[in-house]
């Protein structure tokens, strides 16, 4: 069975609507990208799945319906979400950003997971005492997804990453959330404009257009395919 | 469907009509159905209504946050009861002088708005209106200080001219409470329909614009600086005359009348009534007049303070609920009529968009 | 010499009284980015509160204690009914304005259909008793005012710096998103936030009581005092609100000596303050984020 499973999903802010019925699924553990334009409703699925924005359509995580939850609800399923635009908290420290990011945890290990962190991350060890909204791009970045993980999530939600960042830093960050992802297990649901980074990345891929799923299939199979690439990645 | 459009139009504008023909009929027989005491409170009313009419200009339409406009109210009053009393000017050119005086203050006041905006500029102008009593007490040689001034004019009085405070003869075979409110009536309404040109010509389509997204209308061409500063001007005028009309109908200025909760109190009269509408801030300011002057005193001494209570609670409950205050309930209802209406005659053929 | 210092030693402890205030102010702002223009009503509410509970024989600094836990719960729930539905204040700035508004007059209304409109005399916290240093007589009010506020910075610092809810608060005030989205309950701690602000205010209410007598404009002008540190200091800065309060307590007690028109009109200079800051220096003395300008 899927860890994720979205059937039918409809969302919208008001009376736009974004999405007309999606369906899409994750595995344990497996790597997911969701392509597409500016506007296809890329942000709007991943705020849906984290119960950031209400939606019709059925949202099951584990087995368990999530529809209708709150946020927390989400984040204590197993859902983190690093939202676009990396959404650190910039007036606090490196090191309270993490700490924020374990505010549902109640077991004492939260300090040795920190540490554990800073290992992964060596520029954030470096920088721990600094404002988080005085570091690059690339620096946030991290510390958003580091931040991400401090709520030991089974699936992180990741939106755009590439975005406002070098190709060279880009790529430095989705070396670390490969590694990241093998050591926890976690799955990774990622959405992006960028094809070639993102079908490098996941095994799987959906193509979004307009709301709707154009295309689905694995990696490989899109990256490979002429006709696919001209149409929908635009490489 | 065109013609039933027609129709709906043409009766609209009937019913409109007889609203207004009903409102004149009302305003007009009013000061010969109520004791002075009464009239008196009316004209201080519309006195409210026109203050309140000049900072819907400035909040309303453009979107410029006043606090302190009971602060211009008080400058326009001080300046008519200055003028008549110690420089003897007729009371006519006394209350056009507040409406300069006013005007002035209102472009001076308006420069440091042009970089201080939104909720910086609600702090200024409330500092403003917190500060305009005392300075009003710190300068008794001119305005009386907190004894406040009786506005007199020199008059023949027993064979000797003496200062007199000013009344309204009777003329006209009218009395002289009656004279007074067709006068401040009919300044009124001139002021409500100088506001009603003003924002529905192109100035007031520039008004608008700069509330709604200020940049767009910059790169559209408003000259936003120039259009701000002249609104801050305008509506400061409109607050100097309603100050005026105070002054000339209690014959007396205090430094008391101008504290802080009047500016409170012209915010109640332009959120309750419908801010962005012309009518709305003359029905807030009927509301706000109904409350203070008919019910409260009504009530106990002991519980008269439930005023302020109760209006403080509706503008919360309106904010949250209707920001558009009365005249937007009675729009929002008569579209939902029309609605209904437009649904059951044409039996489900009208789309939404006609319906809208 | 001594004149210079007798009024300086006044300015001290009204400085004070403003830095309590204005901390308030800074919870609220940092907060929920709003300012609150009923806060001085909320300060005066509380100081009734803690005037009703001293009346029945209660010792003052217990009443005053009992006043902060009743401010906070009416702050609190005022965030919960009034505030919380309206949204972003900076996206909705003049209903933001017209809320706080609404409830400055309800609180001072209610205030006066409770308590009556005849003022009351309010006891000193610190007693009448003075010390004489140096020619220079110190009221123990005065500095027991200036304890007060060192004590109140210092469990602000604890709580902000050295607690989990105190994270989550700055959190919240620094992006409230990103804090939903780990789970923090950012509604809860906004309305933490409100009832905080009443705490303290309560304790600037009590120390302004005694001078003026305690009546329901009691708050009125030291809310613009209060308004003028912070804008000084910075809306977002607890440590901008202290010095700012020091600045303004000083400057209005010090600038009448020299300028006899401002000997009623202490406001004027505050309102200058406040003008040429948001003129020429939005983010004032230590403030960080930047205040909306053309």
């Amino acid at each position: 069975m899927s860890l994720l499973s979205v059937r039918g999903l409809r969302a919208g802010y008001g009376l736009v609507e974004v999405l007309f019925g999606i369906d899409l699924e994750v595995d344990e553990g497996e790597l997911v990208v969701v392509l597409g334009s500016n506007g296809a409703g890329k942000t709007t699925t991943l705020r849906a799945v984290s119960g950031m924005i209400e939606a019709q359509g059925e949202i099951l995580f584990d087995g368990q319906r999530m529809n209708g939850k709150r946020p927390d609800q989400f984040l204590a399923a197993g859902i983190a979400h690093v939202p676009q635009g990396r959404g650190t908290i910039t007036d606090l420290t490196v090191e309270e950003n993490l700490r924020i990011g374990a505010w549902t945890r109640k077991d004492g290990e939260v300090a040795a997971d920190i540490d554990r962190w800073y290992e992964t991350f060596p520029r954030l060890g470096e920088r721990r005492e600094q404002l988080a909204g005085s570091m690059s791009g690339g620096e946030q970045q991290m510390l958003a997804i580091a931040r991400a993980f401090m709520s030991r999530p089974r699936l992180l939600l990741l939106d755009e990453p590439s975005l406002g960042l070098a190709p060279l830093v880009t790529a430095e960050v989705v070396d670390r959330l490969r590694s990241v992802t093998a050591e926890t297990g976690a799955a990774v649901l990622l959405v992006e404009q960028n094809a070639d980074l993102a079908l490098g990345f996941a095994g799987r891929a959906y193509v979004l257009e307009a709301g709707t799923i154009a295309l689905s299939g694995a990696a490989a199979d899109l990256k490979g395919d002429e006709q696919v690439r001209r149409a929908y990645l635009g490489f | 469907m065109s013609t039933s459009a027609h129709d709906r139009t043409a009766r609209e504008r009937w019913v409109r009509g007889g609203i207004w023909l009903a409102v004149a009929v009302v305003l007009l027989v009013l000061p010969t159905q109520f004791p002075e005491f009464r009239v008196e409170q009316f004209c201080s009313w519309m006195a409210l209504a026109v203050a309140a009419c000049g900072l819907n200009v400035l909040t309303g339409y453009n979107g410029q946050i006043s606090v302190g406009h009971g602060a211009l109210y008080g400058v326009g009053a001080y300046t008519t009861a200055i003028l008549i009393t110690k420089a003897g000017w007729p009371m006519l050119a006394a209350a056009v002088a507040a409406a300069v005086v006013c005007f002035v203050v209102g472009v001076v006041i308006g420069l440091p708005a042009l970089r201080i905006k939104g909720l910086y500029l609600a702090l200024v102008t409330l500092a403003v209106a917190t500060l305009f009593p005392l300075v009003i007490e710190q300068f008794p040689g001119l305005t009386g200080g907190s004894n406040g001034l009786a506005i007199t004019s020199p008059r023949l009085y027993r064979g000797v001219v003496r200062d007199k405070p000013i009344v309204f003869e009777p003329a006209f075979g009218l009395a002289g409470d009656q004279w007074k409110y067709y006068l401040f009536l009919a300044a009124t309404v001139v002021c409500f329909l100088l506001a009603r040109n003003l924002v529905h010509s192109r100035m007031g389509r520039s008004l608008v614009a700069i509330r709604d997204n200020e940049t767009a209308a910059e790169v559209s061409g408003v000259p936003v600086a120039t259009v701000k500063i002249l609104t801050f001007g305008i509506s400061s005028a409109l607050a100097g005359v309603g100050g005026a009309i105070f002054a000339l109908n209690n014959a007396r200025v205090n430094p008391s009348s101008f504290t802080i909760v009047v500016s409170i109190y012209l915010l109640v009269a332009v959120v309750t009534g419908g801010a962005a509408s012309i009518v709305g801030p003359a029905i807030g300011a009927v509301l706000f007049g109904v409350f203070t002057d008919v019910v409260s005193p009504s009530l106990p001494a002991r519980y008269q303070p439930a005023t302020p209570v109760i209006l403080g609670v509706l503008l919360i409950v309106l904010m949250l609920t209707a920001p558009g205050g009365i005249v937007g309930i009675a729009q929002s209802l008569r579209t939902r009529a029309t609605a209904r209406r437009l649904r059951s005659s044409s039996e489900g053929t009208t789309g939404p968009a006609t319906a809208a | 010499m001594n004149n210079f210092l007798q009024v300086l030693v006044v300015g001290i402890g009204d400085g004070a009284v403003y830095a309590m205030l204005g901390l308030g102010l800074v919870v609220i702002y940092r907060s929920t980015g709003l300012l609150n223009f009923a806060q001085g009503e909320l300060a005066m509410f509380s100081t009734f509160i803690t005037w009703t509970i001293w009346e029945v024989g209660v010792p003052l600094p217990l009443a005053v204690l009992g006043g902060m836990v009743g401010g906070f719960l009416v702050g609190a729930l005022l965030h919960q009914v009034a505030v919380r539905p309206l949204g972003d204040p900076h996206l909705r700035p003049l209903a933001t304005v017209i809320v706080t508004i609404g409830l400055f007059l309800a609180v001072n209304g209610a205030a006066q259909l409770i308590w009556g409109t005849l003022d009351k005399d309010f006891p000193k916290l610190f007693g009448e008793g003075q010390i004489t240093l140096g020619g220079v007589a110190i009221a123990w009010q005065k500095i027991g005012a200036v304890l007060v506020l060192a004590l109140m910075v210092l469990g602000f610092w604890f709580l902000f710096q050295r607690t989990k809810i105190g994270l989550a608060m700055r959190a919240v005030a620094s992006n409230s998103e990103s804090s939903a989205l780990v789970g923090v309950p950012v509604p809860r701690l906004l309305m933490l936030g409100w009832g905080l602000a009443a705490a303290v205010g309560t304790v600037a209410g009590v120390f302004t009581a005694p001078g003026l007598g305690l009546g329901s404009n009691l708050m009125q002008l030291t809310l613009i005092f209060g308004f003028a540190a912070i804008t000084l200091g910075g809306f977002d800065s607890p440590l901008g609100a202290v010095v700012g309060g020091m600045v303004v307590g000083i400057m209005t007690s010090v600038l009448p000596q020299y300028l006899p028109i401002f000997s009623k009109m202490r406001l004027a200079p505050a309102f200058l303050l406040i003008l040429l800051v948001l003129l020429f220096r939005p983010q004032g003395l230590f403030g960080r984020k930047q205040v909306e300008r053309v």
